[in-house]
Protein backbone atom coordinates (compact mmCIF):
# COMPACT_ATOMS: atom_id res chain seq x y z
CA UNK A 1 0.00 0.00 0.00
CA UNK A 2 1.43 3.38 -0.89
CA UNK A 3 0.96 6.54 1.17
CA UNK A 4 -1.89 7.84 -0.96
CA UNK A 5 -3.81 4.60 -0.49
CA UNK A 6 -3.16 4.83 3.23
CA UNK A 7 -4.81 8.27 3.30
CA UNK A 8 -7.82 6.99 1.37
CA UNK A 9 -8.22 4.03 3.72
CA UNK A 10 -8.03 6.29 6.79
CA UNK A 11 -10.69 8.59 5.36
CA UNK A 12 -13.01 5.72 4.42
CA UNK A 13 -12.51 3.27 7.31
CA UNK A 14 -15.83 2.59 9.04
CA UNK A 15 -15.91 3.93 12.62
CA UNK A 16 -18.43 3.51 15.45
CA UNK A 17 -21.11 6.16 15.05
CA UNK A 18 -20.77 9.32 17.12
CA UNK A 19 -23.69 11.26 18.55
CA UNK A 20 -23.05 14.48 16.70
CA UNK A 21 -26.28 16.17 17.74
CA UNK A 22 -25.57 15.73 21.41
CA UNK A 23 -22.06 17.08 20.98
CA UNK A 24 -23.44 20.04 19.04
CA UNK A 25 -25.92 20.76 21.84
CA UNK A 26 -23.08 20.86 24.40
CA UNK A 27 -20.90 23.04 22.18
CA UNK A 28 -23.83 25.36 21.51
CA UNK A 29 -24.40 25.67 25.25
CA UNK A 30 -20.73 26.52 25.82
CA UNK A 31 -21.01 29.10 23.05
CA UNK A 32 -24.11 30.65 24.63
CA UNK A 33 -22.42 30.79 28.03
CA UNK A 34 -19.45 32.51 26.45
CA UNK A 35 -21.87 35.09 25.15
CA UNK A 36 -23.53 35.39 28.55
CA UNK A 37 -20.35 36.64 30.22
CA UNK A 38 -19.72 39.25 27.58
CA UNK A 39 -19.76 42.86 28.76
CA UNK A 40 -23.05 44.11 27.26
CA UNK A 41 -25.15 41.20 28.46
CA UNK A 42 -23.61 41.18 31.92
CA UNK A 43 -24.28 44.87 32.35
CA UNK A 44 -27.64 44.78 30.63
CA UNK A 45 -28.80 42.27 33.24
CA UNK A 46 -27.50 44.43 36.09
CA UNK A 47 -29.18 47.43 34.56
CA UNK A 48 -32.47 45.59 34.22
CA UNK A 49 -32.24 44.44 37.85
CA UNK A 50 -31.35 47.93 39.02
CA UNK A 51 -34.22 49.37 36.99
CA UNK A 52 -36.64 46.80 38.37
CA UNK A 53 -35.48 47.46 41.93
CA UNK A 54 -35.87 51.20 41.44
CA UNK A 55 -39.36 50.70 40.01
CA UNK A 56 -40.35 48.47 42.94
CA UNK A 57 -39.03 50.99 45.48
CA UNK A 58 -40.82 53.82 43.70
CA UNK A 59 -44.04 51.84 43.62
CA UNK A 60 -43.73 50.78 47.23
CA UNK A 61 -43.42 54.30 48.63
CA UNK A 62 -46.57 55.48 46.88
CA UNK A 63 -49.87 54.90 48.77
CA UNK A 64 -51.28 52.49 46.12
CA UNK A 65 -47.91 50.67 46.07
CA UNK A 66 -48.02 50.12 49.82
CA UNK A 67 -51.41 48.51 49.44
CA UNK A 68 -50.11 46.12 46.73
CA UNK A 69 -47.13 45.08 48.86
CA UNK A 70 -49.42 44.43 51.79
CA UNK A 71 -51.57 42.07 49.77
CA UNK A 72 -48.46 40.29 48.47
CA UNK A 73 -47.26 39.67 52.01
CA UNK A 74 -50.61 38.20 52.91
CA UNK A 75 -50.53 35.90 49.92
CA UNK A 76 -47.06 34.59 50.79
CA UNK A 77 -48.14 34.08 54.39
CA UNK A 78 -51.07 31.93 53.27
CA UNK A 79 -48.72 29.74 51.20
CA UNK A 80 -46.70 28.76 54.25
CA UNK A 81 -47.61 26.70 57.29
CA UNK A 82 -49.88 28.87 59.45
CA UNK A 83 -48.76 28.00 62.94
CA UNK A 84 -45.07 28.54 62.33
CA UNK A 85 -42.65 29.63 65.03
CA UNK A 86 -40.96 32.90 64.29
CA UNK A 87 -37.53 32.08 65.76
CA UNK A 88 -35.38 29.03 65.17
CA UNK A 89 -34.72 28.12 68.79
CA UNK A 90 -33.47 24.57 68.26
CA UNK A 91 -33.12 21.81 65.71
CA UNK A 92 -35.39 18.80 66.26
CA UNK A 93 -32.50 16.32 65.90
CA UNK A 94 -28.84 16.20 66.90
CA UNK A 95 -26.29 17.70 64.56
CA UNK A 96 -25.43 21.06 63.03
CA UNK A 97 -26.60 22.80 59.91
CA UNK A 98 -24.41 24.53 57.36
CA UNK A 99 -26.37 27.36 55.75
CA UNK A 100 -25.36 29.94 53.15
CA UNK A 101 -26.86 33.42 53.02
CA UNK A 102 -25.83 36.46 51.00
CA UNK A 103 -23.37 37.25 53.80
CA UNK A 104 -21.68 33.84 53.64
CA UNK A 105 -21.94 30.44 55.33
CA UNK A 106 -23.35 30.01 58.84
CA UNK A 107 -23.05 27.11 61.26
CA UNK A 108 -26.31 26.49 63.15
CA UNK A 109 -25.93 24.49 66.34
CA UNK A 110 -28.60 22.08 67.64
CA UNK A 111 -29.67 24.72 70.20
CA UNK A 112 -30.41 27.18 67.39
CA UNK A 113 -27.36 29.41 68.00
CA UNK A 114 -25.59 30.39 64.82
CA UNK A 115 -22.26 31.79 63.72
CA UNK A 116 -21.39 33.51 60.45
CA UNK A 117 -18.09 32.07 59.17
CA UNK A 118 -17.22 34.99 56.89
CA UNK A 119 -17.53 36.07 53.32
CA UNK A 120 -17.23 32.68 51.60
CA UNK A 121 -19.31 30.61 49.20
CA UNK A 122 -19.98 26.97 48.41
CA UNK A 123 -19.26 25.65 51.89
CA UNK A 124 -19.24 21.93 52.74
CA UNK A 125 -18.62 19.97 55.92
CA UNK A 126 -15.52 17.88 56.50
CA UNK A 127 -16.44 14.21 57.09
CA UNK A 128 -16.79 14.60 60.87
CA UNK A 129 -17.91 18.20 60.93
CA UNK A 130 -14.64 19.44 62.41
CA UNK A 131 -13.89 21.78 59.52
CA UNK A 132 -15.60 23.44 56.59
CA UNK A 133 -14.32 23.71 53.02
CA UNK A 134 -15.38 26.87 51.22
CA UNK A 135 -14.46 29.06 48.28
CA UNK A 136 -13.71 32.74 47.83
CA UNK A 137 -12.63 34.53 44.63
CA UNK A 138 -10.46 31.86 43.02
CA UNK A 139 -9.48 30.31 46.33
CA UNK A 140 -10.29 27.04 48.03
CA UNK A 141 -10.14 27.34 51.82
CA UNK A 142 -10.40 25.13 54.86
CA UNK A 143 -12.01 26.82 57.86
CA UNK A 144 -12.63 25.75 61.40
CA UNK A 145 -16.20 26.09 62.72
CA UNK A 146 -15.30 29.52 64.17
CA UNK A 147 -14.42 30.76 60.69
CA UNK A 148 -10.63 30.81 61.11
CA UNK A 149 -8.73 29.92 57.93
CA UNK A 150 -6.59 26.78 58.26
CA UNK A 151 -5.22 26.91 54.74
CA UNK A 152 -6.02 28.39 51.35
CA UNK A 153 -5.22 27.24 47.84
CA UNK A 154 -5.36 29.59 44.86
CA UNK A 155 -7.12 28.07 41.85
CA UNK A 156 -9.25 29.69 39.13
CA UNK A 157 -13.04 29.34 39.17
CA UNK A 158 -13.14 27.07 42.21
CA UNK A 159 -16.49 25.53 43.07
CA UNK A 160 -18.20 22.54 44.71
CA UNK A 161 -15.63 21.38 47.28
CA UNK A 162 -16.61 18.00 48.71
CA UNK A 163 -14.66 16.57 51.64
CA UNK A 164 -14.38 12.88 52.54
CA UNK A 165 -12.23 10.50 54.55
CA UNK A 166 -11.42 9.25 58.01
CA UNK A 167 -10.27 11.11 61.12
CA UNK A 168 -6.64 10.75 60.09
CA UNK A 169 -6.78 10.99 56.31
CA UNK A 170 -9.10 13.20 54.28
CA UNK A 171 -9.31 14.51 50.73
CA UNK A 172 -11.30 17.26 49.05
CA UNK A 173 -12.63 16.90 45.53
CA UNK A 174 -13.55 20.16 43.78
CA UNK A 175 -13.89 21.73 40.36
CA UNK A 176 -11.58 24.40 39.01
CA UNK A 177 -13.17 25.57 35.80
CA UNK A 178 -14.28 22.31 34.26
CA UNK A 179 -11.46 20.21 35.72
CA UNK A 180 -11.93 17.81 38.62
CA UNK A 181 -9.19 18.21 41.20
CA UNK A 182 -8.44 16.38 44.43
CA UNK A 183 -6.37 17.87 47.25
CA UNK A 184 -5.37 16.35 50.59
CA UNK A 185 -7.24 17.61 53.64
CA UNK A 186 -4.18 19.60 54.74
CA UNK A 187 -4.13 21.51 51.44
CA UNK A 188 -1.21 19.60 49.90
CA UNK A 189 -0.87 17.34 46.84
CA UNK A 190 -3.44 19.07 44.66
CA UNK A 191 -3.86 17.14 41.39
CA UNK A 192 -6.02 17.21 38.28
CA UNK A 193 -7.62 13.85 38.87
CA UNK A 194 -6.46 11.39 36.21
CA UNK A 195 -6.95 13.88 33.36
CA UNK A 196 -10.48 12.64 32.73
CA UNK A 197 -12.98 14.51 30.47
CA UNK A 198 -14.21 17.94 31.51
CA UNK A 199 -16.72 18.12 34.33
CA UNK A 200 -20.22 19.55 34.14
CA UNK A 201 -21.26 22.14 36.75
CA UNK A 202 -22.28 19.43 39.20
CA UNK A 203 -20.68 18.78 42.58
CA UNK A 204 -18.53 15.64 42.62
CA UNK A 205 -19.65 13.00 45.12
CA UNK A 206 -17.40 10.79 47.23
CA UNK A 207 -18.67 7.27 47.77
CA UNK A 208 -19.17 6.67 51.49
CA UNK A 209 -17.10 3.90 53.01
CA UNK A 210 -13.52 2.77 52.62
CA UNK A 211 -11.39 3.78 49.66
CA UNK A 212 -11.31 6.94 47.62
CA UNK A 213 -14.03 6.54 45.04
CA UNK A 214 -15.42 9.74 43.59
CA UNK A 215 -18.19 10.17 41.03
CA UNK A 216 -18.54 13.16 38.77
CA UNK A 217 -20.57 14.10 35.71
CA UNK A 218 -18.93 15.15 32.47
CA UNK A 219 -20.12 17.92 30.19
CA UNK A 220 -21.62 15.19 27.99
CA UNK A 221 -23.61 13.90 30.94
CA UNK A 222 -21.66 10.70 31.45
CA UNK A 223 -21.09 9.71 35.06
CA UNK A 224 -17.52 8.63 35.76
CA UNK A 225 -16.63 6.84 38.97
CA UNK A 226 -12.94 6.90 39.67
CA UNK A 227 -10.70 5.35 42.27
CA UNK A 228 -8.82 8.52 43.15
CA UNK A 229 -6.15 6.53 45.01
CA UNK A 230 -5.16 4.36 42.05
CA UNK A 231 -6.32 6.81 39.39
CA UNK A 232 -8.37 4.08 37.77
CA UNK A 233 -11.78 4.23 36.15
CA UNK A 234 -14.27 1.92 37.86
CA UNK A 235 -17.09 2.55 35.42
CA UNK A 236 -18.64 5.21 33.27
CA UNK A 237 -22.24 5.55 32.24
CA UNK A 238 -24.01 6.28 29.00
CA UNK A 239 -24.68 10.01 28.52
CA UNK A 240 -27.54 11.53 30.53
CA UNK A 241 -27.68 15.11 29.21
CA UNK A 242 -28.02 18.12 31.51
CA UNK A 243 -26.90 16.53 34.78
CA UNK A 244 -27.68 18.50 37.95
CA UNK A 245 -26.87 16.47 41.04
CA UNK A 246 -25.06 13.32 42.18
CA UNK A 247 -25.83 11.68 45.51
CA UNK A 248 -24.60 8.37 47.01
CA UNK A 249 -26.55 6.23 49.43
CA UNK A 250 -24.83 5.98 52.81
CA UNK A 251 -23.75 2.37 52.15
CA UNK A 252 -22.18 3.41 48.84
CA UNK A 253 -24.09 0.85 46.78
CA UNK A 254 -26.47 3.28 45.04
CA UNK A 255 -25.71 6.49 43.19
CA UNK A 256 -28.54 8.85 42.26
CA UNK A 257 -28.21 11.21 39.33
CA UNK A 258 -30.69 14.02 38.71
CA UNK A 259 -30.87 15.51 35.24
CA UNK A 260 -33.24 18.07 33.73
CA UNK A 261 -35.80 15.36 32.98
CA UNK A 262 -34.69 12.13 34.65
CA UNK A 263 -34.06 10.51 37.99
CA UNK A 264 -31.42 7.79 37.60
CA UNK A 265 -30.24 5.38 40.27
CA UNK A 266 -27.09 3.40 39.48
CA UNK A 267 -26.41 0.07 41.12
CA UNK A 268 -22.80 -0.29 40.09
CA UNK A 269 -22.82 0.78 36.46
CA UNK A 270 -26.41 -0.43 35.89
CA UNK A 271 -28.89 2.45 35.74
CA UNK A 272 -32.60 2.49 36.64
CA UNK A 273 -34.25 5.46 35.00
CA UNK A 274 -37.44 7.32 35.80
CA UNK A 275 -38.57 10.28 33.73
CA UNK A 276 -39.22 13.17 36.10
CA UNK A 277 -39.07 16.87 35.32
CA UNK A 278 -38.64 19.76 37.72
CA UNK A 279 -36.53 17.93 40.29
CA UNK A 280 -34.71 20.42 42.49
CA UNK A 281 -32.97 18.14 44.98
CA UNK A 282 -32.65 14.56 46.15
CA UNK A 283 -31.14 12.87 49.19
CA UNK A 284 -30.85 9.26 50.33
CA UNK A 285 -31.97 8.58 53.88
CA UNK A 286 -29.09 7.52 56.14
CA UNK A 287 -28.65 3.73 56.26
CA UNK A 288 -31.42 3.23 53.72
CA UNK A 289 -32.13 3.34 50.00
CA UNK A 290 -35.14 5.61 50.46
CA UNK A 291 -34.62 8.62 48.26
CA UNK A 292 -36.30 11.92 49.16
CA UNK A 293 -36.91 14.01 46.06
CA UNK A 294 -38.11 17.60 45.77
CA UNK A 295 -40.08 18.15 42.58
CA UNK A 296 -41.20 21.79 42.37
CA UNK A 297 -43.68 22.10 45.27
CA UNK A 298 -43.78 18.41 46.23
CA UNK A 299 -41.67 16.27 48.52
CA UNK A 300 -41.68 12.64 47.39
CA UNK A 301 -39.91 9.58 48.74
CA UNK A 302 -38.90 6.89 46.23
CA UNK A 303 -37.71 3.38 46.90
CA UNK A 304 -34.21 3.62 45.43
CA UNK A 305 -34.22 -0.12 44.73
CA UNK A 306 -37.50 0.03 42.79
CA UNK A 307 -37.74 3.36 41.04
CA UNK A 308 -40.75 2.24 39.02
CA UNK A 309 -42.83 1.95 42.20
CA UNK A 310 -45.15 4.82 43.01
CA UNK A 311 -43.43 7.27 45.36
CA UNK A 312 -44.88 8.35 48.71
CA UNK A 313 -45.97 11.97 48.78
CA UNK A 314 -44.79 13.47 52.04
CA UNK A 315 -45.70 17.13 51.62
CA UNK A 316 -46.97 19.54 48.99
CA UNK A 317 -47.20 23.31 49.00
CA UNK A 318 -47.48 26.35 46.78
CA UNK A 319 -44.30 27.65 45.13
CA UNK A 320 -41.05 25.75 45.08
CA UNK A 321 -38.95 24.10 47.76
CA UNK A 322 -35.24 24.80 48.04
CA UNK A 323 -33.81 21.36 48.74
CA UNK A 324 -34.19 18.43 51.09
CA UNK A 325 -31.91 17.27 53.92
CA UNK A 326 -32.12 14.28 56.23
CA UNK A 327 -31.12 14.70 59.86
CA UNK A 328 -28.01 12.64 60.67
CA UNK A 329 -30.18 10.16 62.62
CA UNK A 330 -32.54 9.78 59.64
CA UNK A 331 -35.67 10.73 61.63
CA UNK A 332 -36.33 14.22 60.29
CA UNK A 333 -36.37 15.89 56.93
CA UNK A 334 -35.59 19.58 56.53
CA UNK A 335 -37.50 21.21 53.69
CA UNK A 336 -36.51 24.84 53.00
CA UNK A 337 -39.43 26.76 51.45
CA UNK A 338 -38.22 30.06 49.96
CA UNK A 339 -41.58 31.35 48.71
CA UNK A 340 -43.06 31.02 52.20
CA UNK A 341 -39.82 32.15 53.91
CA UNK A 342 -40.03 29.03 56.07
CA UNK A 343 -38.10 25.95 57.05
CA UNK A 344 -40.18 22.85 57.61
CA UNK A 345 -38.91 19.97 59.72
CA UNK A 346 -40.91 16.85 58.92
CA UNK A 347 -40.76 13.79 61.11
CA UNK A 348 -40.12 10.95 58.68
CA UNK A 349 -40.71 7.89 60.84
CA UNK A 350 -43.40 6.79 63.26
CA UNK A 351 -45.76 9.59 64.22
CA UNK A 352 -45.97 12.28 61.53
CA UNK A 353 -45.00 15.64 62.91
CA UNK A 354 -44.35 18.98 61.31
CA UNK A 355 -42.36 21.85 62.81
CA UNK A 356 -42.36 25.09 60.87
CA UNK A 357 -40.12 28.12 61.37
CA UNK A 358 -40.86 31.37 59.58
CA UNK A 359 -38.92 34.60 58.91
CA UNK A 360 -35.88 32.55 57.96
CA UNK A 361 -34.45 35.24 55.68
CA UNK A 362 -34.43 37.79 58.49
CA UNK A 363 -32.69 35.35 60.83
CA UNK A 364 -29.78 34.97 58.40
CA UNK A 365 -28.98 38.56 57.54
CA UNK A 366 -32.13 39.58 55.72
CA UNK A 367 -30.96 39.94 52.11
CA UNK A 368 -32.10 36.67 50.55
CA UNK A 369 -33.52 33.31 51.59
CA UNK A 370 -30.55 31.24 52.80
CA UNK A 371 -29.50 28.03 51.11
CA UNK A 372 -29.08 24.96 53.32
CA UNK A 373 -25.86 23.13 52.43
CA UNK A 374 -25.77 20.20 54.83
CA UNK A 375 -26.83 18.68 58.14
CA UNK A 376 -23.92 17.16 59.96
CA UNK A 377 -23.04 14.96 61.88
CA UNK A 378 -24.34 12.12 63.98
CA UNK A 379 -24.20 12.69 67.74
CA UNK A 380 -21.24 10.83 69.25
CA UNK B 1 -17.26 31.84 -2.27
CA UNK B 2 -14.53 29.18 -1.84
CA UNK B 3 -14.33 26.91 1.14
CA UNK B 4 -11.67 29.19 2.69
CA UNK B 5 -13.88 32.24 2.28
CA UNK B 6 -16.91 30.38 3.57
CA UNK B 7 -14.99 29.27 6.65
CA UNK B 8 -13.75 32.79 7.31
CA UNK B 9 -17.34 33.99 7.12
CA UNK B 10 -18.43 31.34 9.65
CA UNK B 11 -15.60 32.29 12.02
CA UNK B 12 -16.47 35.97 11.67
CA UNK B 13 -20.13 35.19 12.33
CA UNK B 14 -19.34 33.04 15.36
CA UNK B 15 -17.05 35.72 16.77
CA UNK B 16 -19.97 38.09 16.42
CA UNK B 17 -22.22 35.71 18.38
CA UNK B 18 -24.08 34.09 15.48
CA UNK B 19 -25.10 30.58 16.53
CA UNK B 20 -25.81 29.39 12.99
CA UNK B 21 -22.22 30.23 11.98
CA UNK B 22 -20.96 28.22 14.92
CA UNK B 23 -23.17 25.32 13.88
CA UNK B 24 -21.87 25.50 10.33
CA UNK B 25 -18.29 25.37 11.61
CA UNK B 26 -19.18 22.44 13.82
CA UNK B 27 -20.90 20.48 11.04
CA UNK B 28 -18.01 21.09 8.69
CA UNK B 29 -15.25 20.04 11.07
CA UNK B 30 -16.90 17.48 13.38
CA UNK B 31 -16.47 14.38 11.14
CA UNK B 32 -12.74 14.92 10.72
CA UNK B 33 -12.21 15.88 14.35
CA UNK B 34 -14.00 12.75 15.56
CA UNK B 35 -12.20 10.52 13.04
CA UNK B 36 -8.80 11.93 13.99
CA UNK B 37 -9.50 11.48 17.70
CA UNK B 38 -10.79 7.94 17.18
CA UNK B 39 -7.78 6.87 15.17
CA UNK B 40 -5.49 8.02 17.98
CA UNK B 41 -7.45 6.68 20.98
CA UNK B 42 -9.46 3.79 19.47
CA UNK B 43 -12.31 4.36 21.90
CA UNK B 44 -15.54 5.78 20.49
CA UNK B 45 -16.77 7.39 23.72
CA UNK B 46 -13.39 8.97 24.42
CA UNK B 47 -13.13 10.18 20.81
CA UNK B 48 -16.54 11.85 21.11
CA UNK B 49 -15.50 13.50 24.36
CA UNK B 50 -12.17 14.66 22.92
CA UNK B 51 -13.71 16.08 19.75
CA UNK B 52 -16.43 17.80 21.74
CA UNK B 53 -13.98 19.22 24.29
CA UNK B 54 -11.76 20.47 21.47
CA UNK B 55 -14.70 22.38 20.01
CA UNK B 56 -15.54 23.81 23.42
CA UNK B 57 -11.93 24.90 23.93
CA UNK B 58 -11.99 26.50 20.49
CA UNK B 59 -15.29 28.25 21.21
CA UNK B 60 -13.99 29.64 24.49
CA UNK B 61 -10.94 31.10 22.73
CA UNK B 62 -12.73 32.23 19.61
CA UNK B 63 -12.22 35.90 20.35
CA UNK B 64 -8.48 35.45 20.23
CA UNK B 65 -8.54 33.56 16.94
CA UNK B 66 -7.07 35.34 13.92
CA UNK B 67 -9.75 34.77 11.30
CA UNK B 68 -7.35 35.30 8.42
CA UNK B 69 -5.96 31.87 9.31
CA UNK B 70 -7.75 28.56 8.65
CA UNK B 71 -9.79 27.15 11.51
CA UNK B 72 -8.98 23.49 10.82
CA UNK B 73 -5.33 23.40 11.92
CA UNK B 74 -6.23 25.23 15.12
CA UNK B 75 -8.90 22.66 15.94
CA UNK B 76 -6.80 19.69 14.83
CA UNK B 77 -3.96 20.79 17.05
CA UNK B 78 -6.28 20.69 20.06
CA UNK B 79 -7.87 17.38 19.06
CA UNK B 80 -4.65 15.51 18.41
CA UNK B 81 -2.83 16.83 21.48
CA UNK B 82 -5.78 15.92 23.70
CA UNK B 83 -6.02 12.50 22.10
CA UNK B 84 -2.31 11.86 22.71
CA UNK B 85 -2.70 12.93 26.35
CA UNK B 86 -5.71 10.64 26.77
CA UNK B 87 -3.97 7.65 25.19
CA UNK B 88 -0.81 8.16 27.27
CA UNK B 89 -2.82 8.49 30.45
CA UNK B 90 -4.86 5.39 29.68
CA UNK B 91 -1.76 3.33 28.94
CA UNK B 92 -0.12 4.41 32.19
CA UNK B 93 -2.84 3.22 34.47
CA UNK B 94 -4.65 0.03 35.17
CA UNK B 95 -8.35 0.37 34.55
CA UNK B 96 -10.23 -1.71 37.07
CA UNK B 97 -13.32 -1.82 34.90
CA UNK B 98 -11.04 -2.61 31.97
CA UNK B 99 -12.60 -5.88 30.95
CA UNK B 100 -16.10 -4.47 30.93
CA UNK B 101 -14.98 -1.35 29.08
CA UNK B 102 -12.94 -3.31 26.56
CA UNK B 103 -15.96 -5.53 26.03
CA UNK B 104 -18.16 -2.53 25.46
CA UNK B 105 -15.65 -1.05 23.02
CA UNK B 106 -15.46 -4.34 21.15
CA UNK B 107 -19.25 -4.45 20.87
CA UNK B 108 -19.30 -0.85 19.67
CA UNK B 109 -16.93 -1.56 16.82
CA UNK B 110 -18.18 -5.08 16.03
CA UNK B 111 -18.48 -5.53 12.30
CA UNK B 112 -16.41 -2.42 11.66
CA UNK B 113 -13.03 -4.13 11.70
CA UNK B 114 -10.65 -2.60 9.19
CA UNK B 115 -7.13 -3.92 8.84
CA UNK B 116 -5.59 -0.46 8.54
CA UNK B 117 -7.41 0.78 11.63
CA UNK B 118 -6.36 -2.36 13.48
CA UNK B 119 -2.77 -1.92 12.35
CA UNK B 120 -2.75 1.68 13.56
CA UNK B 121 -4.07 0.53 16.92
CA UNK B 122 -0.82 -1.41 17.43
CA UNK B 123 1.28 1.79 17.22
CA UNK B 124 2.12 4.10 20.10
CA UNK B 125 -0.07 7.18 20.57
CA UNK B 126 2.72 9.46 19.31
CA UNK B 127 3.11 7.38 16.14
CA UNK B 128 -0.65 7.22 15.58
CA UNK B 129 -0.83 10.99 15.91
CA UNK B 130 1.75 11.71 13.21
CA UNK B 131 0.13 9.18 10.87
CA UNK B 132 -3.27 10.79 11.40
CA UNK B 133 -1.93 14.32 10.91
CA UNK B 134 0.06 13.38 7.80
CA UNK B 135 -2.18 10.91 6.02
CA UNK B 136 -5.70 11.67 7.25
CA UNK B 137 -5.46 15.43 7.63
CA UNK B 138 -2.77 16.03 5.00
CA UNK B 139 -0.31 18.20 6.91
CA UNK B 140 3.32 18.40 5.86
CA UNK B 141 6.01 17.26 8.32
CA UNK B 142 6.88 20.92 8.94
CA UNK B 143 3.27 21.75 9.77
CA UNK B 144 3.01 18.69 12.03
CA UNK B 145 6.16 19.80 13.84
CA UNK B 146 4.52 23.16 14.54
CA UNK B 147 1.19 21.61 15.57
CA UNK B 148 2.82 19.22 18.03
CA UNK B 149 5.67 21.51 19.14
CA UNK B 150 8.23 18.98 18.01
CA UNK B 151 11.48 19.25 16.03
CA UNK B 152 10.92 18.45 12.38
CA UNK B 153 13.49 15.64 12.55
CA UNK B 154 11.48 13.96 15.29
CA UNK B 155 8.34 14.14 13.16
CA UNK B 156 10.16 12.64 10.19
CA UNK B 157 11.61 9.79 12.22
CA UNK B 158 8.24 9.06 13.86
CA UNK B 159 6.58 9.01 10.47
CA UNK B 160 9.20 6.66 9.07
CA UNK B 161 9.00 4.27 12.01
CA UNK B 162 5.23 4.32 12.05
CA UNK B 163 5.01 3.59 8.33
CA UNK B 164 7.56 0.79 8.65
CA UNK B 165 5.58 -0.73 11.51
CA UNK B 166 2.34 -0.43 9.55
CA UNK B 167 3.92 -1.98 6.47
CA UNK B 168 5.23 -4.88 8.50
CA UNK B 169 1.94 -5.46 10.21
CA UNK B 170 -0.18 -5.22 7.08
CA UNK B 171 2.35 -7.33 5.19
CA UNK B 172 2.32 -10.03 7.89
CA UNK B 173 -1.41 -10.32 7.70
CA UNK B 174 -1.51 -10.78 3.98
Amino acid sequence: MNERELGDRLRRAPLPPADRQRALAVVRQAFTERERVSWPRRHARALVLAGTAAAVVAAAVSPPGRAVLGSLRDAVGREGVKRARTALVSLPAPGRLLVESAKGPWVVQADGSRRLLGSYRDAAWSPHGLYVAATRADQLLALDPRGRIRWALARPQVRFPRWAGTRTNTQIAYLTGSRLHVVAGDGTHDVDLCGEPAAARVAPAWRPGPGWVVAYATTRGRVYTLDAGACSLLWRSAPFPRPRLLEWSSDGTRLALITADKLVVFTGARPSVRYLRGVVAAAFAPRSHELAVVQDGRLLVFDGDHLANRPRRIFAGAGRFGGVFWSPDGRWLLLPWPSADQWLFIRSTGVRRLLAYSRITQQFGGAEFPRVLGWCCRAR
Amino acid sequence: MGSGGRERAWVRGAQGGDVSSLEALFRHHWPTAYRAAYLVVHDAAAAEDIAQEAFIAAVRNLDRFDRRRPFGPWLHRIVVNRAIDWARMRSLRAESGGDALAGAAATESAGLADDVVEAIRSLSAEHRAVIVLRHLLGYTPGEIARLLDLPRGTVNSRLRRALDALGERLGDER
